[in-house]
């Protein structure tokens, strides 16, 4: 052990805890998996869903692809860390496998490797300018993360993470390793030049090299000429600095694996078992499982999420954003104020460069606090059956509906205009889909809901299940498992009729903007039928953001904390968009947005099906 | 009529200065916004669940701040939590999340 | 000095200022969106609490301003206010001059589809107090068949305090309106049953409380505290209503076979446009703040520019009236005091 450097410790100190850590975590979280979730992870190995797993964290572990759309620049950043650490630890794997063909050298030298090796007289391949050029890439990045600290409106950001504890010391260790292995590899190289060295210092076979060549390539081996020639020959020659520079280096990197399972660096393991398993097929549910451990430590806290958040935009909430939300669940510190305080529009999943499924983390949050459910509860509503009418189509208007008896009375005159017979489910009030419930994560007792509706569908015999309400939509679609009834929304509903011949419309010239409900748009990939029926009638304006990046009105039944101003200024927030689009008519497809934009409005908003009778 | 072993009217006056009205106070702290309730009913008439029940959040949340909260949690149970009587309120008032809370809080007290 | 100044509004607060102010030797000019001069008073019947009709405090004040020597502009819009109330402008770009202002442009009726729920202009037999004292003109409360009501419910508070469509305020005169109604559709129809769903009764006027006994006590009109949530149509094309009977505490269900809906008083459209002059302040509610609400009601924040009537709150037939005298002796009293 006579090459052993004491500087090596603090290294090997922080990669065994990391390892065991890591370790530890993933397989903790792997045996708390259901069987049917570790049945879909073995299934899935190996098929295509391993190559598109590996793909997928070269794209995005490495490459950050989904990010360098969010801002060039903030790809830049996070590309030079992942991607540039990662070939400069492979390039140094690939120069110690060639340097020391066969012989089994320790760890230490593959990682301290500059220590060691001065390798000058390269021929074949030139591996310290790969090396410099690799460092050089990820000093660009250290620079930008810190100009990002001051400014982060260039890289696309008007508002970045707060950080905690745990991460600055994180932050701070991952910003000190780059520019001390610059400084600890250009002091090695200060030294070789001035008194001169060996090329290398494990074997037998050891070549000289002379003073006045120095080593390392144009960055480590220009700023160790420099070095040599300003720093006084007495102080290289003690190797105090030299040996002070690697220790720096080596503690960084001990204090930065020590550090990283509790920071946010967590992520840059995690996201890789996260892609393996999504892409096996697991996805949270409403129900917390260790599944959600992966995705919540895959966060990176890189704060994207925050600038699509309206309710920091719009009703200045900041806290509760699903960066804040994921830490402080991942830490056990949430507070139903976090937990509840969020409209679920699904903008922060849309931007997350991880694909977090927010909402559903947050509703199994919400589940995991809800008030325990009573068995007994909503004896009231058995063998109750508020429905009118007959038809094998059936219309379920939905609580919110009832408030707004403009959608209802309209869709009385598209069934009758096409002459369909009806069955009317709720049309003097009945009982809830269950899906308020649900996001209160009161799951078990929307599940009583549920069951009482799909009873009531099945009892009067529908085919057919047309909903003006998105909300209402989604969870029969999500969650009734309604065998033999198709369900539609009344968009798909009237674009359907209107592409039989069914239903005759008089198209005019007034221009609508529309505002795609979250629920309708991002919840259920329901865009194009709301706009094929407005194209039916008229000319369609879309506001600047809009489908997957439209905004949420604010109404969302989702958020049982936020309070009704905050509610008015997102409402406000979106009418001045769809506004600003000059169009004459603001038109949506959901009762709770039209309410909530009308409530702002300066143009009139109406609901899909208002604008379908009116030109019947 | 389902029985559930409690009446919302209990055969007594509400006496304020017997009643604890701890939490009837807490309550009013994190929601001020609850005493701005001017007892119109809206919540009730539009009420889901009143289509079905005699439930009154107006009258339940009523009770619960002048200190009656026996029985209260299990009337809340009624409530479907549709959010209609939030789309209703002519004050503004959070009701869904006033359910919540209630109901989270007499949950943890009888316990 | 030319003495000349402009009222913008020839409702009943307008047309008394433009009385005082020739009766104190102005020139006063008046300017009227409508075709003619009268403003709301000229769609009411009767007036509370003392049923007199409308048209005779209506023909007084014609009949008093057209004796003076004021300049009537009648289908005539201001689109702004010079900042130191020294002429306005016109809709159609006409610039006029004066050396005073007086805004009596009064409120507007909240439109009661706003609040769709209650189906007003959707379903038949949903009306509200401004159609119903437009059928007390035209003879008498029919419904839509044409047949007489035989239980008509009345609701207040339909945009007054009510934050889901941002009208905070109380709109004051609702009430004994209501009140009023009810009687009046009672003494039409003697067997009707009346229901009027409201949340507080305000009374705030000499003979109104009487009235609301009245109504209750001889017209056996059923008072019900609750707010209704929505009306929906009956197969038999009544009107059915929710509410929660807040005094018993209890769901509350109905059909009626007419709904009329209290409407409540929102700030003037025009008001937003005027406070684009400096001195023109407007209440979170949008009516104008005047400078003080004790001794300034009428007074602005400018010597030159005056409030008169239901531009700054909503206001009774007299309050308005009293305030048009009022900003009438506050312009005498500026101008006065400039003259040499």
């Amino acid at each position: 052990m006579e090459h052993f450097r004491l500087f090596v410790l603090p290294f090997y100190a922080g990669a065994i805890f990391l390892l065991i850590t890591l370790l530890f975590k993933y397989i903790y979280w792997f045996v708390g998996l259901s069987r049917e979730q570790k049945r879909l992870f073995w299934r899935s190995l190996p098929t295509r869903a391993t190559w598109k797993s590996i793909l997928e964290i070269i794209n995005e572990s490495l490459l950050h692809r989904k990010i360098w759309r969010t801002n060039p620049l903030l790809g830049y950043m996070h590309t030079s860390f992942a991607l540039g650490w990662f070939l400069l630890i492979t390039v140094g794997w690939i120069e110690t496998y060639v340097y020391f063909k066969g012989e089994g050298v320790p760890l230490y030298v593959d990682i301290f490797f500059s220590y060691y090796v001065h390798p000058i007289f390269e021929r074949a391949f030139n591996f310290s300018l790969i090396k410099d050029a690799l460092l050089l890439l990820i000093l660009i990045g250290v620079g930008l993360a810190l100009f990002k600290r001051i400014r982060s409106r260039v890289m696309g950001m008007k508002r970045t993470t707060k950080h905690m504890l745990g991460d600055r010391i994180a932050l701070t260790a991952l910003w000190l390793i780059f520019p001390a292995r610059l400084l600890a590899e250009s002091l090695t190289s200060a030294e070789v030049w001035r008194f001169g060295g060996y090329v290398w210092t494990l074997s037998e076979n050891t070549q000289l090299i002379p003073p006045g060549i120095g080593c390392g390539s144009f960055l480590t081996g220009s700023l160790g000429q420099w070095l040599a020639n300003f720093l006084p020959a007495r102080i290289i020659e003690a190797q105090h600095i030299e040996l002070g520079a690697w220790w720096i280096y080596s503690i960084a990197l001990g204090v930065f694996f020590i550090a990283l399972p509790f920071s946010r660096y967590m992520h840059i393991f995690t996201e890789m078992p996260l892609i393996f398993l999504r892409n096996a097929g697991l996805r949270a549910s409403e129900k917390e499982t260790t599944y959600d451990r992966f995705q919540i430590d895959a966060c990176s806290r890189c704060g994207i999420c925050i600038d699509p958040c309206q309710l920091q935009s719009g009703a200045d909430i900041q806290g509760v954003q699903a960066v804040y939300f994921l830490r402080d669940r991942r830490y056990g510190r949430l507070t139903d104020a976090v937990a509840d305080n969020c409209l679920m529009c699904g903008r922060c999943q849309q931007a997350c460069p991880v694909g977090i499924e927010q909402n559903t983390l947050r509703l199994n949050s919400r589940a995991k606090r809800a008030y325990p459910d009573a068995p007994n509860r909503y004896a009231y509503i058995q063998g109750k059956d508020p429905s009118t009418g007959e038809g094998k189509v059936g219309y379920f208007a939905g609580c919110m509906t009832l408030l707004t008896p403009r959608i209802l009375l309209a869709m009385e005159q598209i069934f009758a205009a096409a002459h369909e017979t009806v069955w009317w489910a709720d049309k003097n009030g009945g009982v809830c889909c269950g899906r308020p419930l649900k996001l209160a994560g009161e799951v078990d007792a929307a599940r009583k809901m549920m069951n009482f509706n799909k009873e009531l569908f099945q009892k009067h015999g529908i085919t057919t299940l047309v909903t003006s309400c998105p909300i209402c939509l989604k969870v029969f679609k999500e969650d009734y498992q309604l065998e033999g009834i198709e369900v539609l929304h009344h968009s798909e509903y009237i674009q359907r009729l209107l592409a039989e011949g069914r239903l005759h419309l008089h198209a005019g010239s007034e221009t609508f903007t529309y505002h795609d409900p979250c629920e309708l748009g991002r919840g259920g990939g329901i865009y194009d039928a709301p706009r094929e029926v407005i194209a039916a009638l008229g000319i369609l304006k879309e506001p600047a953001e809009t489908r997957e990046h439209a905004l949420c009105c604010g109404s969302s039944i989702a958020n049982t904390a936020i309070d009704d101003e905050g509610q008015r200024r997102i409402s406000g927030q979106v009418a001045t968009a769809l506004a600003a689009t000059g169009a004459t008519s603001i038109v949506t497809a959901c009762p709770l947005c039209k309410k909530g934009i009308a409530r702002e409005a300066t143009i009139p908003v109406y609901d899909l099906a208002e604008i379908v009778a009116r030109a019947i | 009529m389902t029985s559930w072993g409690y009446s919302i009217s209990r055969p007594r006056s509400i006496d304020i200065d017997r009643n604890d009205m701890s939490y009837s106070k807490e309550l009013l702290r994190e929601y001020p916004e609850l005493q701005t309730c001017i007892a119109c009913g809206n919540c009730t008439a539009a009420c889901t669940a009143a289509n079905f029940t005699s439930f009154s959040l107006r009258k339940v949340h009523t009770l619960v701040r002048r200190g009656e909260y026996q029985g209260m949690a299990e009337e809340l149970e009624k409530c479907m939590l549709c959010g209609k009587c939030r789309l209703a309120c002519p004050r503004g008032i959070n009701t869904r999340q006033i359910v919540l809370t209630i109901k989270k809080h007499l949950a943890n007290r009888s316990r | 000095m030319t003495g000349r100044v402009i009222i913008i509004g020839g409702g009943v607060a307008g047309m008394q200022t433009a009385i005082t102010l020739d009766e104190l030797g102005f020139k006063p000019v008046l300017i009227e969106k409508e075709e003619s001069l009268g403003g709301k008073l000229c769609r009411w019947d009767r007036l509370f609490p003392t049923m007199t009709p409308a048209h005779e405090v209506l023909d007084d004040l014609r009949n008093r301003l057209g004796s003076t020597s004021t300049e009537v502009h009648t289908a005539t819009t201001v689109s702004g206010i010079e900042e130191e109330g020294r002429g306005v402008t016109l809709t159609d770009g006409r610039h006029l001059e004066a050396e005073a202002v007086v805004v009596a442009s009064g409120f507007d009726i909240f439109p009661a589809e706003r609040k769709e729920e209650y189906g007003y202009g959707l379903y038949d037999n949903v009306y509200t107090t401004v159609d119903v004292e437009r059928m007390f003109r035209e003879g008498g409360v029919r419904m839509a068949n044409g047949q007489t009501p035989k239980t008509v419910a009345f609701l207040h508070c339909v945009g007054s305090r009510d934050e889901k469509v941002n009208q905070r305020h109380c709109s004051r005169v609702c009430c004994i309106t209501g009140v009023k109604q009810a009687i009046e559709v009672k003494q039409q129809i003697p067997d009707a049953e009346i229901f009027s769903f409201y949340m507080d009764m305000r009374m705030f006027g000499p003979g109104y409380e009487e009235l609301y006994r009245q109504a209750q006590q001889q017209y056996n009109i059923h008072f019900i505290r609750g707010r209704i949530s929505e009306a929906s149509p009956t197969i038999d094309h009544r009107i059915h209503i929710k509410a929660e009977d807040t005094l018993i505490g209890r769901p509350l269900r109905m059909s009626v076979d007419m709904l009329i809906l209290a409407v409540g008083m929102q700030a003037g459209a025009s008001n937003e446009a005027f406070s684009q002059n400096r001195h023109i302040e407007l209440y979170p509610s949008g009516f104008l703040r005047p400078l003080n609400q004790f001794a300034g009601n009428v007074r602005s924040s400018s010597p030159r520019l005056f409030y008169a009537g239901t531009v700054t709150a909503p206001k009774n037939i007299g309050e308005s009236i009293n305030e048009g005298i009022a900003a009438a002796y506050q312009v005498a009293r500026t101008l006065n005091s400039k003259r040499p």
